[in-house]
């Protein structure tokens, strides 16, 4: 590994850093200036009848009457030493209810992928061998189709078919394998869209080199040209599209999650956001954006390493292609 | 004229979810009453698990800090038990306290304990645990993040235990509330070594030790919580007509938040319970063979706390006519179903002590314009009232509680238009309907109230500012019959000397105009696997599967 190298993965591990601090002063910013406060939105349901003084005293209990700043800085000083806090809402560590959640969210998350991947690969595979006359052009259309259907639609519909109809698994065994494939495959038909966009586009550009109309005068087959010669380079552009859609399947899991009625970080931030859970929600939102630019880490890491066009120069890399470059490229 | 500001984007979405779920439901032709069962031999029989599908399970564990009304109070239902059973038309008998009486002030009671009552685990639910419940009810333990009881009598002063089945209870003044608070959903009974183990370890549902006839199996946070019978349990409300253990092995809470899941989970025999359906749907579920019940809460009817000190509402003659420009009747013809009851009163008419005054609130038009004409609102080419070149409004601020207030706004401001209001209806999701519209604020002629509480006395600390009372018609001090009631009802030490006094309170309160009801309110809707039977809705609503069981 080379010195340059070294020095552009701390860069962009120092990077990674900032950005997750800035997630969680962020969000505690912005549920800071919402009007009231998760203790007091629930005792001034007048239905509980407590009196100025009572709350008083318990908001007083949970800091929640000091300045903001105050309140910044005590919550930050304890995640920078890994406490997260306990839970407004529920009075649990918050650290237990991420644990608790975290590996459904993964499971669905990972699955989604899959079916994302096989999805796209199936598709771009398709535009690629189907004749027209069989509908490759139909099948070129099918992203923007996935794309325009929301995924709780996609989710309902597969619910009411195969749970209540087909009764291949029940509402309330939400984890189950089955209800687990299900709603993996709501969350992976959008994801997969974009996957399969940019791999035709990169399958379309290989088709159409040189080597390619090299290894079609000597027989070689489409499926085989496929397989063998362009999937490989058309792929590139793909890794740069996973690690930008790991937001998406982790905002998806919300829906996803609501929808299947599964327990995950996606109902977790649902419930926290409704309540005003800052301590949850700054957590929560710090673990994504430390997801997220793990990934785009591992990315930015990884590329130099599979495409040989890219250097690292005094710490810096040539900018990996980029989604519309592999588009335009198409 | 009627607008609305501020849909909220989350209801918007769950609006377009039910929407959704309701087409597909109609394209698949979900299936139905196929497993609605025929009628059986209706002799309860042991055994059985059953799945209850609810929207949420709530906020937080900690027994004092549940919300009223809060989703919790369905399991703690089943864990716990209370010292008396308030049943669903507000009838107090014993339970854990086998007997009690009171001092002729209304200010000392003695409560006697059903023997032999143990806790899950197997410590004694005797007198001193008695005492540390009633203490933790009223003072909470705030340094520790423990909230108090927020509707437990104020003037609680202490108990002291007897002898281990003896309890004697002091207050400061006259409360002859009490007894029936005992039966209220805050009120359940804890181990005193759950009570005494950190916030942290009470919002862990597998750490609280209670004595109901049933006890956590497992539960995993906002997914599911599993119950299970338990099996030396024989100490039930004599009232339910069953005190051994109960007759269903199990209960699964599952959190299931689309409701139109949940219905369907139902009907496609997945599920046993949805709760909170929507009313519409309830004639067509009943007619596929399903149990439907919406079971009233004792408390004050759905309905407005009128603002006096908000023109023109100081006007007599201006609350009068709204009193008798609304027809109660269409609301629940139009967005309710018959199953829904109109008021008859400002107090749900199950509520003891609740007297009807159906004559006060019919439907008269032609009185209502009557009046207005005579407080000097006339009527514009544009058909709005105006009285020195002010129109007639009225703010609605629909309330986020209760997921029908909007339609009802909207179809009684149609009918108030016909009349010569312009009603402006807003609506806010909890948070900034929390923050901005208060009772009595100066920007809010009309609350609507939905509340529940177990005895009418809690009537009188609410209607004006004595006592830190919330004063909902911003009178203050200036009724003196308001007051003169007020101090009656808060003073007596009997039902006898009580009841004549309500009856004259609610009467007045409707001629005043200062209440306008609505319907009598239904904030829970169960929908039942038509096999299970014999369950049980005590006076707030919640549905009770102890002397429940699943039909063979």
């Amino acid at each position: 590994m080379s010195r340059g190298y070294l020095s552009f993965a701390l860069r962009r591990l120092a990077q990674a850093v900032v950005v997750i601090l800035v997630a969680y002063v962020f969000t505690f910013v912005v549920i800071s200036i919402l009007p009231g406060d998760p203790v007091t939105n629930v005792l001034r349901n007048p239905q509980n009848g407590f009196s100025e003084d009572d709350i008083a005293r318990i908001v007083g209990y949970y800091g929640l009457d000091q300045p903001i700043h105050v309140q910044l800085w005590r919550s930050l000083s304890k995640f920078l030493v890994s406490d997260l806090g306990v839970s407004l809402r529920s009075n649990r560590p918050v650290a237990d209810l991420i644990g608790e959640v975290l590996g459904s969210t993964l499971l669905l998350a990972t699955a989604g992928l899959a079916v994302a991947l096989l999805l796209a690969v199936a598709i771009a595979y398709g535009s690629q061998v189907l004749p027209k006359r069989y509908g490759q052009d139909l099948l070129r259309t099918l992203p923007s189709f996935f794309l325009s259907v929301p995924n709780f639609v996609i989710g309902l519909v597969l619910i009411h078919v195969f749970a209540f109809q087909l009764r291949l698994f029940r509402v309330i065994d939400a984890e189950s394998p089955w209800a687990t494939l299900f709603a993996a495959i709501a969350l992976g038909v959008p994801v997969s869209a974009q996957i399969a966009e940019v791999l035709i586009a990169g399958l379309d550009h290989e088709s159409r080199q040189e080597y390619a109309e090299v290894a079609r005068s000597r027989g070689l087959g489409q499926a085989r040209l496929f397989a063998r010669h362009l999937l490989k380079p058309a792929s590139l552009p793909v890794v740069t599209v996973i690690a930008l859609t790991v937001g998406e399947l982790l905002g998806g899991s919300l829906i996803t999650e609501t929808i299947f009625g599964r327990t995950g970080v996606g109902s977790l931030i649902q419930r926290s956001v409704t309540t005003q859970d800052t301590p949850v929600l700054q957590a929560v939102v710090s673990l994504a954006a430390l997801v997220f630019v793990t990934v785009n880490l591992v990315a930015d890491l990884v590329y130099p390493l599979l495409d040989p066009r890219v250097r690292v120069v005094d710490g810096r890399t040539a900018p990996r292609p980029t989604v519309q470059e592999a588009g335009a490229a198409g | 004229m009627t607008t609305t500001r501020r849909a909220r984007p989350v209801r918007r979405a769950r609006h377009l979810f039910a929407a959704l779920a309701a087409m597909v439901v109609l394209l698949t032709g979900c299936s139905s009453a196929g497993n609605a069962s025929e009628s059986g031999s209706g002799r309860p029989t042991d055994g059985g698990d059953i799945t209850f599908l609810i929207d949420s399970l709530g906020t937080t564990w900690i027994p004092n800090n549940s919300a009223i009304s809060s989703f919790e109070g369905n399991i703690w239902g089943h864990v716990t038990d209370k010292l008396v059973y308030v049943d669903a038309n507000g009838q107090v008998s014993p339970w854990v306290a086998e007997s009690w009486e009171q001092n002729q002030n209304a200010t000392e009671f003695t409560l006697h304990l059903k023997q032999g009552v143990t806790f899950s685990d197997g410590s004694a639910l005797d007198a001193a645990a008695v005492v540390t419940n009633l203490d933790i009810w009223s003072k909470g333990r705030p340094q520790d993040g423990i909230n108090p009881i927020g509707l437990f009598p104020k003037t609680y002063d202490h108990a002291e235990a007897v002898d281990a089945s003896t309890v004697k209870v002091y207050f400061t003044a006259p409360t002859l509330g009490f007894i029936p608070t005992l039966g209220y959903h805050g009120s359940i009974l804890i181990s005193p070594k759950t009570l005494a183990s950190p916030a942290s370890d009470q919002a862990d549902l597998s750490k609280t030790v209670a004595s109901g006839p049933f006890t956590v199996q497992s539960w995993k946070e906002g997914d599911h919580v599993t119950l299970v019978r338990r099996k030396d349990y024989n100490w039930g409300p004599a009232a339910l007509g069953q005190t051994g253990p109960a007759h269903l092995d199990s209960i699964t809470f599952k959190q299931v938040p689309e409701q139109s899941l949940r219905v369907s989970s139902v009907q496609s025999g997945q599920a046993d319970v949805a709760y909170n359906a929507s009313p519409q749907e309830l004639e067509s579920l009943k007619s596929e063979g399903f149990t439907v019940a919406v079971p009233r809460y004792l408390g004050f009817v759905n309905g407005w706390a009128i603002n006096t000190k908000v023109a023109p509402y100081d006007d007599l003659r201006v609350r009068q006519a709204l009193q008798a420009g609304i027809n109660r009747q269409q609301i629940i013809d139009t967005v309710y179903t018959p199953d829904w009851k109109p008021a008859t009163s400002f107090i749900q008419s199950n509520v003891p002590g609740a007297t009807d005054h159906s004559n006060l609130l019919g439907y008269d038009p032609v009185k209502a314009n009557q009046l207005l004409d005579e407080a000097g609102w006339v009527k514009g080419a544009d058909g709005i009232r105006a009285k020195d070149g002010k129109p007639l409004t009225l703010t609605l601020y629909s309330n986020p509680y209760l997921a029908t207030s909007k339609s009802i706004d909207e179809l009684l401001a149609q009918q108030l238009t016909t009349i010569g209001w312009k009603v402006d209806i807003q609506a806010y999701d909890v948070v900034t309907y929390g923050q901005r519209v208060k009772v009595g604020g100066a920007a809010v002629p009309a609350y609507e109230i939905t509340r529940s509480f177990i005895d009418a006395g809690t009537v009188a600390g609410i209607l004006t500012d004595a006592n830190k009372g919330e004063d909902w018609f911003g009178l203050g001090e200036s009724d003196p019959t308001l007051n003169a009631l007020r101090d009656g009802i808060a003073k007596a030490s009997s039902l006898d000397q009580r009841n004549p006094l309500l009856d004259q309170l609610q009467s007045y309160v409707l001629e005043q105009g200062y209440f306008i009801p609505r319907t009598q309110i239904v904030q829970r809707i169960y929908v039942q696997n038509p096999k299970l039977k014999g369950e049980t809705y005590n006076g707030v609503a919640y549905a009770n599967y102890y002397t429940a069981y699943l039909e063979k």
